[in-house]
């Protein structure tokens, strides 16, 4: 009776420990293993909140909706030197600055935000971001999916050739010649009429940097502004002939933010009169960019 | 020398803006991970079951996400459901890279947990264990071990494809890049940097990886 009783309650503690230890022995590895991914699971915690919370938010009393309550979140390419571009990790540039002073005049803090230019469009209507304030051209094209405002200035299409280049003298040259040109943009339409040798790129000034390697580009076709600012950076390019056409750049919103439209061209057009606009141009280029004269040139739309 | 004289200034014009993007590039990986390990084991498991329903979803799952390129899963994710649900870029890419990861990380466990000598499963069940038993504390822990090279390869892998979440406007590193490039018109300088940068990081988990090994002497399994 005493040693039945004595037998079990010694064999059992001790089994209980080996089990014990062993248990442990697996948990411990196994729940280092879930530690670490915990661990990682922290770092992220606090990026996520400040990421996630995209889609919240109505100016209910403005009467337009917005991604971010109180904000104008504009999109560029942030490729596109002195129009949009980063300098030391901040977004810059005309369209940024303009961008800011319209949601400034709404009463918003501006929020520029960048996206790839082959997928601005798609972007925008996708909500991503409430405006695209990005130097946009306006086309009948774009128009039948998204809403222009006022245009905000003028630029002209421009071909660019390497500096030591004879071939092309004017547009007719063109043909059959390898153009580099940015996916989507007026220049791209442009560049479809003279050859079918087309190089896409995403950024503007890297397809005017590519022009620069030896035999990659004939020409590029871009906005006259940004190959002078490379041209004024030292890179070695020329442009050729007058501008083939003026296009307009303005801000795109969704057809449906009809109200958001009012303002922005309210917006603009307080710039405009109270001379912000000028200051801002002035600022940039040294000159008004919507002073042009537009008579016998041809008007991109 | 002239060189390298312009990769450092780039170095320095850049670090404010590329310390911020390495962040979000961890981010992203992170999410990535957690997201893929989680899969992973769930569909290692569903693929080892003995019901045929959960070995053909996982299947399905595993041939359609290796068999199609990261950046259309990405692109997908963020541009394709937005009829459903509106994704910010961050998780759709992290989201998207997630599952990408989830369907090889299920192959190296199922590839681990297979590679245990079947007679210590027999030698379980014959001491009286389940099935899941067995699973839970004779195989599971050695295959975990076998899987821990596989799997850092794998995360070292993740880290170089957050890349591609650039092209869904996520600022991380290489978008940076490339907005800088864009910016000082020195892409070779840039380039170079950015490379770096991802070398360093890569070379920080490699280390760390070793680390973790080495308490688990996985070498000594």
């Amino acid at each position: 009776m005493n040693e039945k009783a004595f037998l079990p309650k010694m064999t059992l503690p001790n089994k209980m420990t080996i089990k014990k230890k062993k248990g442990r022995f697996i948990l411990k590895k196994k729940y280092s293993f879930l530690t670490a991914i915990a661990a990682t699971a922290m770092l992220i915690a606090g990026c996520g909140s400040e990421e996630a919370k995209t889609n919240s938010g109505s100016g209910s009393d403005s009467g337009y909706k917005l991604l971010e309550d109180g904000k104008l979140t504009y999109a560029s390419s942030g490729l596109y030197k002195p129009f949009n571009y980063t300098d030391a990790g901040k977004l810059t540039g005309f369209d940024v600055e303009i961008g800011a002073a319209i949601a400034e005049k709404m009463g918003l803090e501006p929020n520029p935000v960048t996206t790839p230019w082959e997928t601005i469009t798609q972007s925008l209507l996708g909500n991503k971001f409430d405006a695209i304030i990005g130097s946009m051209a306006i086309t009948e094209e774009r128009a039948e999916r998204v809403n222009f405002s006022d245009p905000y200035y003028y630029s002209g299409g421009m071909i660019f050739v390497p500096e030591g280049s004879e071939d092309i003298k004017s547009v007719e040259d063109l043909e059959g010649k390898r153009i580099g040109v940015v996916a989507q943009s007026t220049y791209d339409t442009a560049a479809q009429e003279y050859t079918d040798d087309i190089k896409y790129y995403n950024s503007d000034v890297v397809a005017l940097k590519d022009l620069t390697v030896k035999g990659r580009l004939d020409a590029v076709i871009t906005a006259d502004v940004v190959g002078f600012e490379a041209i004024a950076n030292g890179m070695e390019i020329k442009e050729v002939g007058d501008p083939l056409w003026i296009e307009q750049a303005a801000v795109a919103v969704r057809k449906d933010d009809e109200k958001l439209l009012e303002e922005i061209n309210k917006a603009i057009q307080e710039l405009v009169e109270d001379g912000t606009y000028e200051e801002i141009s002035n600022k940039w280029f040294e000159r008004n960019l919507l002073d042009v004269d537009l008579e016998g040139i041809e008007i991109l739309n | 020398m002239e060189l390298l004289k312009t990769v450092f200034d780039v170095f320095l014009q850049t670090y404010p803006g590329f310390l911020k993007a390495t962040l979000i590039t961890l981010q992203i990986t992170a999410v990535a991970l957690v997201l893929g390990t989680i899969l992973g084991l769930i569909f290692a498991l569903m693929k080892i079951s003995r019901s045929k329903v959960l070995q053909t979803i996982a299947n399905f799952y595993i041939t359609i996400i290796r068999g199609t390129p990261l950046i259309v899963q990405i692109m997908f994710l963020y541009f394709g459901i937005t009829a459903l649900v509106v994704l910010s870029g961050f998780w759709a890419g992290a989201i998207a890279l997630g599952i990408h990861n989830g369907a090889y990380i299920a192959e190296i466990f199922r590839g681990a947990i297979q590679g245990i000598d079947k007679g210590q499963r027999e030698a379980s069940s014959s001491l009286g264990m389940t099935r899941a038993q067995s699973m839970r504390r004779i195989i599971f822990p050695q295959a975990l071990k076998r899987s821990i090279p596989p799997l850092g390869n794998q995360f070292i892998i993740t880290l170089k494809d957050s890349s591609l979440v650039y092209i869904i406007s996520v600022p991380e590193l290489f978008a940076m890049a490339n907005r800088e490039a864009a910016q000082n018109w020195k892409s070779l300088e840039t380039y170079l940097v950015v490379g770096a940068y991802y070398l360093v990081l890569v070379m920080i988990f490699t280390y760390l990886l070793k680390l973790y090994e080495n308490k688990l002497n996985v070498d000594k399994s």
